[in-house]
């Protein structure tokens, strides 16, 4: 490439990544900011005496390891849910000769597209009618609403592009639903599986409305409507949250560095390809 | 099954001929589908149909109300602050997808092909997306707090600024649009870089042969492999943050008096906070017609292929 080019492509990377990493660096930096020095003491960007009280902090906090385990619940069971069914409901529609099954997955991807502000409020009422409230229950039984349809889609467009011999093979071999799905497809499905549980994750950790809607005490909170509850208690020093904060992200941030490929090619097939 | 076989094949053998289902396939199928049917179509049928009968109902909290026609609709046709909500959730939307698409181009031009330090870059700018969204927020009031805010900081420090300017309190709608595009940005540079690379290499190298200089190239050959990735981006943008919620409500909480006000915390508002469940629920129910509109764009998009 010519010079002017290689200029002109760090002109333009230069600036951007240094404001997408921007915010994340002062959350870190501001973690490791001492409790008893808040925002106002010296710089706001780098706090005279670092250190990572806050980190360890938070590991003998009772109600951090609350959240973390509420998150992990939730997690767990929308992942738990949204990959089983996604994965069952994409095989019937794209081996067991449904009638209408096109409809149905453009139905899927109707919903995958609805958004979820449209539907908090009568979810509430269904969550209080059913006793959940306050529980990360009401969590567990409302995301995968939210995965289903995207998983479904994802499932069914990759069954589509695999050599439909595969199945039918499989089949004259005599080989059930149970050990067509298991020994035949769940070894070569996997990468549309990553996509959906990593979609999944980010569901769950990327959703504020139900998770307030639907669970107002803290106890019951998920780490992600917790520290969005604690912005304004923690304006002086939010170190702490901050901390939180990045333990939080970084489970997903190490997933994503293992699959960001796999995923933004299950994306992008899912959607252009078509 | 055994029927398909019986019939001559006249279908090209890529794709299985489509057989009729005997009763038993069927059930299976239908056993397969349920469990996904159930939790997410019945689901959202059921809260929309639910939604429904709320926006023609005087429903509060915990009582269900009664039939008041379309009175939810003409109070909010009436109301100033309704349709400022509307303006301001249409401006949010249409300009953080607009700014989106633009650096996203760029992002995905500049990262086209290999150079030293890629990977890194692209690790870079990717995680203000996997970054979660709510967390991100926070980082973002922090920084941009009149109150030791980081951005302030440095401005002064830089003398661009004198005194600490309220960001969140004087330019609202750019805050929230700012946080969104941080956030969105690297997704639509993902969806344009799959694109860019679906791009033959053949064909722009024949195109370059030909004596078709840098632009021309851009413009006819380019431009066409991204442009349905570029609208399905736009699209799936433009829904998403009508409905978006965490950025606005955690940054501005729809302030100050209602300036950054979008249909998701308008309709928190009237009914969790106000208990005006059924004037919330017609908040919530404007962005149906959205939603339909950009669904048929969608299936048409879909559909071509």
């Amino acid at each position: 490439m010519r010079p002017a080019g290689v200029a002109a492509r760090w002109a333009l990377l230069a600036p951007m990544v240094l404001l997408s990493a921007a915010p994340i660096a002062w959350m870190a930096i501001a973690a490791l900011r001492p409790g008893d020095q808040p925002l106002a003491a010296g710089s706001p960007w780098w706090p005279d005496q670092p250190t990572l009280a806050n980190v360890v902090g938070l590991f003998g906090d009772p109600q951090f390891s609350r959240w973390v385990s509420n998150t992990a619940l939730v997690t767990a069971g929308t992942l738990l849910i949204g990959l089983v069914t996604s994965l069952l409901a994409g095989y019937a529609l794209a081996y067991l000769d449904v009638p209408y099954s096109r409809s149905l997955v453009l139905v899927f991807f109707a919903t995958y597209l609805l958004p979820q502000a449209v539907l908090f409020i009568p979810l509430l009422r269904m969550v209080s009618r059913l006793h959940l409230l306050n529980s990360p229950a009401a969590l567990v039984l409302t995301y995968p609403s939210m995965v289903i349809p995207f998983g479904t889609w994802v499932v069914w467009s990759f069954f589509r592009r695999l050599p439909p011999d595969l199945v039918d093979s499989a089949r004259a071999d005599g080989a059930g639903v149970y050990a067509t799905i298991v020994h035949v497809l769940l070894p070569v499905v996997w990468p549309a599986l990553a996509t959906v549980g990593l979609y999944a994750v980010a569901v769950v950790l990327n959703d504020y409305l139900y998770t307030t809607t639907f669970i107002q005490e803290p106890s019951g909170q998920t780490i992600t409507g917790a520290l969005g509850a604690l912005i304004t208690a923690d304006i002086d020093n939010p170190g702490r949250s901050f901390a939180a904060a990045l333990l939080a992200a970084a489970p997903l941030a190490v997933v994503c560095a293992f699959f960001a490929d796999a995923f933004a090619r299950g994306l992008s097939t899912g959607i252009i390809e078509q | 099954m055994e029927r398909a076989e019986a019939r001559p094949q006249v279908v090209l053998p890529l794709r299985t001929p489509r057989r009729r289902p005997s009763r038993r396939n069927l059930l299976i199928a239908g056993a397969l589908l349920a469990p996904a049917a159930v939790l997410s179509l019945g689901l959202i049928a059921y809260a929309i149909g639910l939604e429904a009968w709320f926006s023609v109902s005087d429903a509060g909290p915990g009582t269900n109300g009664t039939f008041v026609g379309l009175a939810n609709f003409q109070y909010l046709a009436g109301l100033d602050t309704f349709w400022q909500t509307v303006e301001n959730t249409g401006i949010y939307s249409g300009a953080s997808t607009a700014v989106k698409l633009a650096l996203g181009l760029g992002m995905a031009l500049a990262l086209a092909r290999p150079f030293p330090g890629r990977r890194l870059v692209y690790a870079l700018l990717f995680l203000p997306f996997i970054f979660p969204v709510v967390l991100g927020t926070i980082a973002w009031f922090f920084l941009l707090s009149n109150v030791n805010g980081g951005l302030d900081w440095l401005l002064i420090r830089a003398h661009l600024m004198a005194q600490p300017f309220e960001w969140t309190g004087r330019l609202p709608m750019v805050s929230v649009v700012a946080v969104n595009v941080w956030h969105g940005t690297a997704l639509f540079a993902v969806l344009l870089l799959a694109a860019l690379r679906s791009i033959p290499r053949d064909l722009m190298d024949a195109a370059a042969v030909d004596g078709a200089g840098r632009l021309r190239r851009f413009v006819h050959i380019v431009v066409p492999f991204l442009r349905p990735a570029a609208l399905l981006a736009v699209v799936l943008s433009l829904l998403g943050n009508f409905g978006d919620y965490a950025i606005v409500e955690l940054l501005t909480r729809g302030g100050p008096l209602g300036r950054s006000q979008v249909v998701s915390t308008f309709a928190f508002e009237n009914a969790l906070i106000s208990g005006y469940i059924g004037v919330g629920a017609a908040v919530a129910l404007v962005m149906v017609p959205v939603y339909v509109a950009a669904l048929a764009v969608a299936y048409r998009l879909l559909g071509r292929e």
